[in-house]
């Protein structure tokens, strides 16, 4: 996890900003090779949505081959209604960018049939090459989207339910009238979220402070969903000063440490150079029930084998360093091999033998014998079973 | 400098999209974008193009946050540029090739709607232009310029005391509607589908569109010229008082009967007087929501009308324009009352009321019927000098000031949806001002300018009439 920590709110949107803008012009995307943002709403990313328009205007920075998917939409409010996350989103940001609108994914609260919707997204993500960098904001309760408390980690794009404290906070928005506030909203699941292949959430001011405590110091826990960001291969944090005050001094200081050493040795965080790039290939989810044992030379991820699915599909079984695209032609068939997934073979069926018939000596085997007919099976077992027996 | 952004999108929809500019939205100028299409000639709700249409504007236009202001609307203009509506001219032909020229020129001082008006004249000159003058926005061609809403006459139904220029021999005084019929010509003023049976209340975006006649000025208190507004206002005609020695009881009886406009206030009518405050008066009324709720008047009798004032700076003081302003500011348009002499150097020019030649003396804006001894002919003044003046002398913000050529006249009008507003489904009638910093007179010396004494004026820098620029100021 990369977490930086900055000593305002404007700053921290601006180095966000300014992370996405160098992602995506080293992305280079093209139409055939979009950049695929992810997107959140709310009152966090709003100097993110400023600073990146900025930029655009400023000509630092080209929409036209980004491909976004937003992260929710309430269930039952019109589309064109202001508190609409598709309001937001064109009030915000697509209004001032030169985004093309085909390219604008976001979940649709009054479709007939919002399972299907649900579905269509997850496929139409898949589509669009996987979500190369999702951008999210942190919920007081450690929410990321609508994945409030209790929300399973493993979770996909669906209908939930909003909790009490959500639609009495949100009605502020609606006339403060409870009965205007939508009570279910579409969102991307956790799961959704973590399939991404970088994630970078903000958390700004100290109503934050908690929750980032408990996602950056404590364990994985579906009561902060957020925190399931551990198990993200390239995640970032970046918080303002405000959100760091439940943190240990230890904490704050080591990450500071972290980047000020980067910095003064001129090696930035980066990703991978596959991760930044992008694949060319669509990735597919792998959901396997037979986990490759781990081992010293290739070691696995634990975020598959609890979840169940890979999370991004340049991460996909194992590790490897350095990527074999970048390994000089000639050195790479010897190391194919090494790289080569060898499922486990199946075991033989266990054949029960004596220490005697281990020995090479078939004096031994027929002295012992007390019985003629046993004594001729295992004659013609030996041949056959002796190698497959000393391995097992 | 303000520039073209860039072209987005290959194919082309005619949407143009204005932005970094601040937008005339009730009383406050907002910072945002408007999205115009010179196909439908409206305004679009630019998040349903985009979500439903996936549409991108063709053209980005960076306005560089100058001032978007709905186009003016102007209820009282007489001609301009050398010619008269009131003209009884031989050939009709001529005259319509004039006024498509006017319209032109006219859209180039930010009026892009209007109703021109025709002075008291006698009934075959009436029957002969006013065709020519009904409504002509149908078209929708954003090169035909300015757009006339339906025509005004004022006259000939008016007070011979309170002529103006008008020629008193001509006036008439009304005792039924026939006598309306006759001096303007019935198909001028009742639409052909009209049934008089209708007692439904006038709908003025579907029963005026198809007679030329917008607006009628007329002293109410003359003949039964009250008891006609019901007839009027039915088949959508705004029933103006104006040019009458109406008394505070007979103004309020006329706006009870259903007149929603007074014609340039203070001008050619009584002076208000503390006892009988006469015509402006009415503007004296409580409006109707500081009533008690039980009140047993029917509402829309007890509105208080609109007026008309023309701020040009000789009709009427400064502070008598803040005082109407006071009054009902709700209610206020601002006219220019402008004679065709508008955009023609000094001169003496040939003029006729009905009877005769006379001729006009103008003076800078100053204009004046020869031989009378200064009796003012209208003015020669144009709706954005009007609004800077307004913007000097009340004090008001830059938004209240458009509101009085935009908003309240197309309410007045009965056009509120599409004209004089920037929501979504109106026309694209834009006008593009800049802020000019000027000092005031007599104080050139800088030292004005550092003790904040300069004046914001409005310019009138690009025009666009149905989604399309029609002119662009310091180009041809």
């Amino acid at each position: 996890m990369r977490f930086f920590i900055r000593p305002d709110a404007a700053s921290a949107s601006a180095h966000v900003a300014n992370y996405i803008v160098d992602r995506i012009n080293h992305f280079a995307p093209t139409p055939e090779h979009p950049f695929v943002l992810g997107l959140p709403t709310g009152s966090t990313p709003l100097g993110v949505y400023k600073a990146l328009v900025e930029k655009y205007k400023a000509g630092e920075v080209s929409f036209e081959n980004v491909v976004t998917f937003n992260m929710d939409e309430y269930i039952g409010i019109p589309r064109d209604h202001p508190e609409s996350y598709h309001s937001f989103m064109w009030k915000h940001f697509f209004s001032h960018v030169n985004i093309h609108p085909s390219n604008v994914n976001i979940l649709n609260g009054n479709a007939p049939n919002l399972e299907a919707e649900c579905v269509e997204y997850e496929a139409k993500i898949r589509a669009a090459g996987g979500i190369d960098l999702f951008l999210a904001g942190m919920g007081e309760d450690g929410h990321i989207a609508f994945n409030e408390p209790g929300s399973s980690l493993a979770s996909r794009t669906r209908v939930k339910t909003l909790a009490y404290g959500t639609i009495l906070a949100n009605s502020r928005f609606f006339g403060d009238d409870i009965d205007k506030v939508p009570k279910m909203a579409l969102t991307v699941g956790v799961q959704t979220v973590l399939e991404a292949r970088e994630v970078v959430v903000m958390a700004l001011g100290a109503r934050k402070a908690l929750a980032l405590q408990r996602c950056v110091e404590q364990g994985v826990n579906h009561m902060w969903t957020l925190s399931a960001l551990q198990l993200h291969p390239h995640s970032m944090i970046v918080c303002d000063e405000d959100a760091t005050l439940e943190l240990q001094v230890k904490t704050v200081k080591y990450f500071k440490e972290i980047e000020q050493v980067a910095r003064a040795e001129g090696f930035e965080q980066i990703l991978p150079s596959k991760v930044r790039t992008g694949p060319a290939t669509v990735p597919t989810t792998i959901v396997t029930d037979e986990f490759p044992e781990p081992t010293i030379r290739s070691p696995q991820p634990t975020t598959s084998r609890l979840l169940r699915a890979t999370p991004a599909t340049e991460y996909p079984v194992r590790s490897r360093s350095p990527s074999p695209d970048f390994v000089p032609r000639h050195l790479r068939v010897a190391s194919d091999a090494e790289y080569t997934i060898s499922s486990r073979s199946p075991s033989p069926d266990l054949v029960p033998d004596r220490m005697a018939s281990r020995m090479d000596d078939p004096a031994l085997l027929r002295r012992w014998t007390p019985n003629p007919e046993q004594q001729q099976l295992q004659q013609s077992l030996h041949s056959s079973s002796k190698r497959t027996s000393l391995r097992a | 400098m303000p520039s073209r952004i860039r072209s987005a999108s290959p194919r082309h929809n005619g949407i143009t999209k204005l932005t970094n500019c601040r937008l005339l939205r009730g009383d406050e100028l907002v910072w945002d974008d408007v999205w115009v299409s010179s196909v439908t000639g409206t305004i679009i709700r630019s998040q349903s193009a985009f979500y439903d249409e996936l549409i991108m504007p063709d053209e980005v236009v960076d306005l560089g946050g100058r001032i978007v202001s709905p186009g003016f609307i102007e209820c009282q203009l007489n001609g301009a540029y050398g010619f008269n509506f009131s003209t009884d001219a031989d050939d009709m032909a001529q005259y319509a090739k004039q006024l498509r020229d006017l319209n032109k020129k006219l859209a180039q001082t930010g009026v892009t709607s209007y109703i021109p008006t025709v002075t008291s004249q006698a009934s075959q000159l009436y029957k002969k232009v006013l065709p020519y003058l009904g409504p002509s926005g149908a078209s929708r061609r954003a090169h035909d310029g300015a757009e006339s809403l339906g025509a005004h006459v004022e006259g000939p139904f008016l007070n011979p005391s309170k002529n103006g220029v008008h020629n008193p021999s001509i006036l008439r005084v009304a005792s039924s509607f026939s006598d309306l019929e006759d001096m303007y010509g019935a198909a001028n003023i009742t639409p052909s589908s009209f049934s008089s049976s209708a007692s439904e209340p006038p709908d003025s975006a579907s029963s005026s569109g198809s007679i030329p006649v917008k607006m009628i000025t007329a002293a109410p208190e003359l003949g039964a010229m009250t008891s006609l507004i019901p007839a009027l206002a039915a088949r959508g005609i705004i029933v103006s008082i104006g040019h009458s020695e109406a008394t505070y009881e007979e103004a309020s009886a006329a706006v009870s009967a259903g007149a929603t406009m007074i014609t340039h206030l203070f001008n050619a009518m009584r002076p208000l007087h503390h006892r009988n405050p006469g015509i402006f008066g009415v503007l004296g009324v409580p409006e109707p929501q500081q009533q008690p709720p039980q009140s047993q008047q029917p509402q829309q009798h007890r509105r208080r009308p609109y007026f008309g004032l023309i701020a040009d700076g000789i009709h009427l003081h400064p502070a008598t324009v803040k005082i109407a302003w006071h009054a009902h500011p709700a209610g206020l348009i601002l006219v220019t009352d402008a004679m065709h002499m508008v955009g023609l150097p000094d001169g003496r020019y040939p003029w006729t009321n009905g009877e005769g030649e006379h001729f006009i003396v103008k003076r800078g804006n100053v204009l004046e019927l020869e031989g009378t001894g200064g009796t003012i002919a209208g003015s020669s003044t144009t709706l954005i000098e009007c609004v800077n003046n307004f913007l000097h002398w009340t004090g008001a913000s830059i938004p209240q000031a458009l509101r009085t050529v935009t908003a309240t006249p197309a309410a007045m009008l009965g056009v509120q949806t599409r004209k004089g507003c920037l929501d979504a489904g109106a026309d694209a009638d834009l006008v593009v001002l800049s802020e000019r910093q000027v000092l005031r007179e007599g104080e050139k010396d800088g030292a004005g300018e550092a003790a904040g004494m300069a004046r914001t004026e409005l310019v009138v820098d690009e025009v666009w009439k149905f989604g399309v620029r029609i002119f662009e100021r310091g180009r041809a």
